[in-house]
């Protein structure tokens, strides 16, 4: 469905990724895991268009993305949600659910996407009109999962997700992206949390000072010692 | 007397925040600072003063037509001179797009000498200088025309910015552009469109000024300063407090020609800058800090 090969991604004259590679198939929970720093972001961000490979390539159901400004991938299907949740804060619940649906395909669809997020995140319904920047921060991610979904992505990038959330709501919104997935999305998990991310995810990549250093089996990947090190803390 | 002075100042202050809507707009929305809105207020004081002229076209009736002009010619505004600085960030943004127009208000008010003259030109309909009188106060009717277009420009834009999906993705890109971005907005469309939109609200302006004042090529720089000084009383990107601002800044001069008299009218305007500047940089209707 998706595929990275080879991207060097830079911040002006600062390389930040060395040759990434990475692939997405069809119906996938892929996570990407690292510590602060490891690219990982910049890597998402690529995807999505806010950054543009100095070399290399990705392309999407042969579709090549890096030439592509980034309001064309949502056309696409694929749409991000960014780390920090960076809603519209001034808007309402509902606008900000509104503008999710930005594009044309998913406009036509807008009152059931709606009805459908409703149900997966009932409290959104009850905050409907309230403004999203007086939303306790979990209630911030599920509007912003619930934003991205307006868009009716085939593929759906989570930026650290659980960030600054606790422990309770996380594995709660685990649940969810099951569900989102076997409604049919494919996701790709960007997360520091390495242990939730790779018990739900299918793959795994692991990043670190902005290569890829190992991937495989998201069970092998937890079972690995390296991993077990790396980010675990186990012995 | 008194209540003539107020009367009179709310006429000149609808004036003043349907002068400084459209700079507002553009600030807010994409953060170019567009040094020139006087001179457009100008241009649309013609394309109004010309329809009058040779085809009798009622001067309120014209704001259709002028606004359609001055959208065209805000397009090709952004298109040839703002979108090479969208990738900017913002502090460079608004002084880059500050340098360019302040040398295009050159050109255009020069050019405005070569094609118009620099003779004062205003519109006078046959209904210019009627008054309306209500408890010994008199008000021009131009003046209550004004009143009303006033407001419905601003309730036009309100409608505008809430109830369409277009206002929806303009105010989504004002609160955050790259979130925007990934909601599938085209950004440097949403710019090129309100930036039409400001600059077809300053042709509005300078229509409302050809009837109650006058218009030369070079008299917008008058009310780019009166634009600018309602801009920071509101708070800058605020669209919301224009118009209040605007009313607030016409009684306060209209008191003060009342008290210390005519000559000390700019001065007075100058001083509430300095003023708000000092005690609340932020503007009287904007709180300090923005949601998360």
């Amino acid at each position: 469905m998706l595929e990275i090969s080879k991207i060097d991604v830079y911040y002006g004259d600062l390389q930040a990724l060395w040759d990434v590679s990475l692939t997405i198939e069809d119906g996938e929970i892929v996570a990407l895991v690292g510590s602060n720093g490891a690219g990982k972001s910049t890597t998402v961000k690529t995807i999505s268009g806010l950054l543009k490979p100095r070399s290399g390539s990705i392309s999407y159901n042969g579709i090549r993305l890096d030439k592509l400004p980034a309001h064309k991938m949502v056309e696409l299907g694929i749409c991000m949600v960014p780390e920090g949740r960076r809603l519209f804060p001034e808007m309402s619940v509902l606008e900000n659910l509104e503008v999710g649906a930005f594009v044309s395909q998913a406009r036509k669809a807008k009152d059931e996407t709606i009805s459908r997020v409703y149900h997966i995140f009932p409290v959104l319904k009850d905050r409907a009109s309230q403004a999203a920047g007086t939303l306790s921060g979990g209630e911030q991610q599920m509007l912003a999962i619930g934003r991205a979904l307006m868009s009716q992505p085939k593929l759906l990038l989570l930026d650290e997700m659980s960030l600054g959330l606790a422990p309770l709501l996380v594995r709660s919104l685990s649940q969810v992206i099951r569900q989102i997935n076997k409604s049919g999305v494919t996701l790709l998990l960007v997360e520091q949390n390495v242990h939730m991310t790779l018990e739900l995810a299918d793959r795994g990549y692991i990043m670190e000072n902005g290569r890829i250093v190992d991937q495989g089996d998201a069970g092998v990947l937890l079972g690995s010692e390296q991993v077990k090190h790396a980010y675990l803390g186990i012995m | 007397m008194i209540a003539q002075v107020i009367a009179y100042g709310i006429v000149v202050g609808a004036l003043y925040g349907l002068v400084a809507i459209g700079l507002a707009l553009l600030f807010g929305v994409a953060r170019y600072l567009n040094i020139t809105h006087g001179s457009f207020m100008m241009m649309g004081g013609y394309v109004s003063f010309w329809l009058f002229t040779l085809w009798h076209v009622d001067p309120f009736a014209s704001v259709p037509l002028v606004m359609l002009v001055m959208f065209l010619i805000g397009l090709i505004l952004y298109k040839t001179l703002f979108s090479p600085l969208s990738k900017l960030p913002e502090g460079l943004k608004i002084n880059n797009s500050m340098l360019i127009t302040f040398g295009l208000l050159w050109v255009l008010d020069n050019a405005g000498i070569l094609l118009w003259t620099s003779d004062m030109r205003r519109v006078t309909p046959s209904y210019f200088g009627a008054m309306f009188e209500i408890f010994d106060v008199r008000l021009p009717f131009i003046g209550l025309g004004v009143i009303g277009l006033a407001l419905l420009v601003v309730f036009a834009l309100h409608l505008l910015l809430t109830k369409t999906y277009f206002g929806k993705s303009v105010r989504a890109t004002t609160q955050d552009w790259e979130a925007a971005k990934l909601m599938g907005i085209n950004i440097d469309r949403t710019y090129l469109v309100t930036c039409g939109i400001g600059v077809a609200l300053a042709g509005v302006a300078g229509t409302a000024i050809a009837l109650m004042y006058s218009i030369t090529p070079g008299g917008g720089l008058e009310w780019l300063l009166i634009a600018l000084i309602v801009l920071v009383l509101a708070g800058l990107g605020n669209i919301k407090g224009i118009l209040i601002a605007g009313v607030m800044l016409g009684l306060v001069e209209a008191v003060s020609v009342y008290v210390v008299g005519a000559p000390y009218r700019a001065a007075v305007g100058l001083a509430i800058i300095v003023l708000v500047l000092m005690f609340r940089p932020q503007g009287l209707f904007t709180r300090r800090t923005r949601g998360a």
